[in-house]
């Protein structure tokens, strides 16, 4: 197990050091504009100590306007999980149980063709024209969770930003159906089932006791993927929504040609997704069972 | 219903997706092929009608904010994005899924650094990373940079395959026997394209029409006068924003509509030969 978690904290630590590498070459892109001659090899060295550099469009530390953002975009990744979460968990069941409606899938999910900022403005349109009582404004930070007419606060908040979350939640719910059912249909069809059966036991403890602990760890083993879904939904829908988080001021830095602020973002997001490895490849080990 | 009889039907339904998706694509290259003789008016003919006209039986697809004719517009609209996408997707094929099976018969192991940039590569969104090398290239590469922006995942997928057929059991009995190094590549590869070409190019298809509507969509693909899907709905979305009128629905829809059938076609074709 320990020789699992060591060979796991190896693939964090190559990832995470990899990331830094992509950050310091494209800072680099940004030198002559900032009169700094460094190498990529002096680059890395700043990336390591958390030296991210600076704006060129504002002229203020990189890492001081990520950190001005990151609640925002935290806030719609987190929401976003939960309606994934919600959506994606009955519906990964329902299709992962099932060979013939797997094979039916990609004709029935005509909805998943759809381009996520399409999807986004087809929420917007119909929120306008419906008249739905939920903004399409964009950021609202959450209440507190004490205080007077807390209710009020809370549900006015989720109005405004329950569009956004929507979005990113249906994106990932893709990510987390696509994990559960491949997990679901591979425990299902594994052979042991059979044999454990022959064993004397019920279907119902070899369902609780094997299948469940397997599928639980075919799904966390995905984690990662599930978070690259919900980042990318991100950054599409903080576009679409005027969301001022991370992922827009990518964007922006991009159209500013700002290396330093779009590669500090980047690693950001490469180290949240291997973080999101990591902890679902350990869970994932942990959740195994050994089938006698 | 057995097991035998759940499969076949499976196996039916797979056929079915592949006839369709390959059926709707091919009707979807016609359609580009002859965009310039079906549309009736020339890409970015402003003016051709009165600004936001509903559809109606003279104007299908109704007008656009600047009285283009959104039938005509969505025609070429589609034959830039998909002609990109095919573009950006044989650069995928090529860089992501032939490099990745080369890279896993490179001598000592070192197809493994290729291996670990590709897996960092595809550590941010494909999207993210395509605007980057936009950034780096200029727009008038950006089926490049999609293409180049795919390709980690294609790469590390064929990188992962080839590595299975590499140290199968046939390929040790293979090489024991003393087959050649090349004999059992060529063997590999043939077997390779036989059973997942059409996968990946599909994929790679309905990923890169995604990522160049997307990149349009936020203003850093297409460029006036050669509007693409992305282009077309960016434009509707930032005229009806401006306004806060929402009521023109019909700019933004038909072409997303017809970006929705290219990538569904492509996924029908694709998902056929994903599935187990």
């Amino acid at each position: 197990m320990w020789r699992d978690g060591l060979r796991l904290a190896l693939r964090l630590i190559l990832g995470l050091l990899g990331a830094a590498l992509l950050t310091a070459a494209l800072s680099l892109l940004a030198r002559p504009e900032i009169g700094h001659s460094l190498s990529l090899l002096d680059r890395l060295t700043s990336v390591l100590h958390a030296d991210f550099g600076v704006s060129r469009a504002s002229g203020s530390p990189t890492a001081l306007e990520l950190a001005h953002r990151l609640p925002a975009t935290l806030e719609l990744i987190g929401l976003g999980a939960v309606v994934a979460l919600l959506v994606g968990i009955p519906l990964g069941l329902l299709i992962g149980a099932s060979r013939t409606l797997r094979a039916a899938v990609p004709l029935i999910q005509f909805a998943a063709a759809t381009p996520l900022f399409c999807v986004g403005l087809a929420l917007i349109w119909l929120a306008t024209e419906g008249r739905w009582p939920l903004g399409a404004q964009g950021y609202l930070p959450l209440p507190p969770l004490a205080g007077s007419d807390l209710g009020a606060e809370w549900l006015r908040a989720l109005r405004a930003i329950a569009l956004p979350v929507l979005t990113v939640g249906l994106a990932g719910a893709g990510a987390v159906e696509a994990a559960l059912s491949r997990a679901l249909a591979k425990a299902l069809d594994e052979p042991y089932r059979r044999g454990l059966r022959r064993f004397g036991l019920s279907q119902w403890e070899i369902d609780l006791h094997y299948v469940v602990p397997e599928v639980a760890a075919g799904f966390a083993a995905q984690l990662g993927e599930i978070a690259l879904a919900l980042i990318a939904a991100a950054a599409v829908t903080e576009w679409v929504f005027q969301w001022p988080g991370v992922a827009a001021l990518f964007v922006k830095a991009m159209a500013l040609q700002d290396w330093p602020v779009a590669a500090v973002t980047l690693f950001l997001f490469a180290a949240f997704k291997f973080v999101a490895e990591f902890a679902g490849a350990l869970a994932a080990r942990s959740l195994s069972v050994a089938v006698p | 219903m057995s097991v035998s009889g759940t499969r076949s039907m499976g196996q039916s339904i797979r056929f079915a997706n592949r006839t369709i998706g390959l059926a709707g694509l091919g009707v979807m290259a016609v359609l580009v092929g002859l965009a310039g003789a079906v549309a009736p008016a020339p890409p970015d003919a402003a003016g051709a009608a009165q600004s936001l006209l509903p559809p109606s039986r003279d104007l299908a697809f109704g007008s656009d904010a600047l009285g283009r004719d959104v039938l005509s517009e969505t025609l070429h609209g589609l034959s830039a994005t998909a002609g990109h996408a095919t573009l950006a997707a044989a650069i995928v094929i090529v860089v992501g899924a032939l490099g990745g099976f080369f890279a896993a018969r490179l001598p000592w192991h070192s197809g493994l650094v290729l291996r670990w940039v590709a897996r960092i590569l595809k550590s941010v969104p494909a999207l993210l990373l395509g605007l980057v090398f936009i950034g780096i290239s200029g727009r008038s590469f950006a089926a490049l940079a999609a293409g180049l922006a795919i390709a980690p995942a294609a790469f590390a997928r064929s990188y992962d395959r080839a590595l299975t057929l590499a140290t199968s059991r046939h390929a040790e009995f293979a090489r024991a026997t003393g087959v050649s190094w090349t004999t059992l590549v060529r063997r590999d590869l043939i077997y390779e394209l036989r059973n997942a070409f059409l996968a990946v190019a599909a994929r790679a298809l309905a990923a890169a029409a995604i990522l160049l509507a997307t990149v349009s969509f936020f203003g850093f693909g297409a460029t006036p006068p050669h509007r693409d899907l992305g282009l077309m709905i960016g434009a509707a979305y930032a005229t009806a924003r401006a306004s806060h009128d929402f009521h023109a629905w019909w700019t933004a829809l038909f072409p997303a509509l017809a970006l929705v059938l290219l990538i569904f076609f492509a996924r029908l074709a694709a998902a056929a030969e994903q599935e187990p």
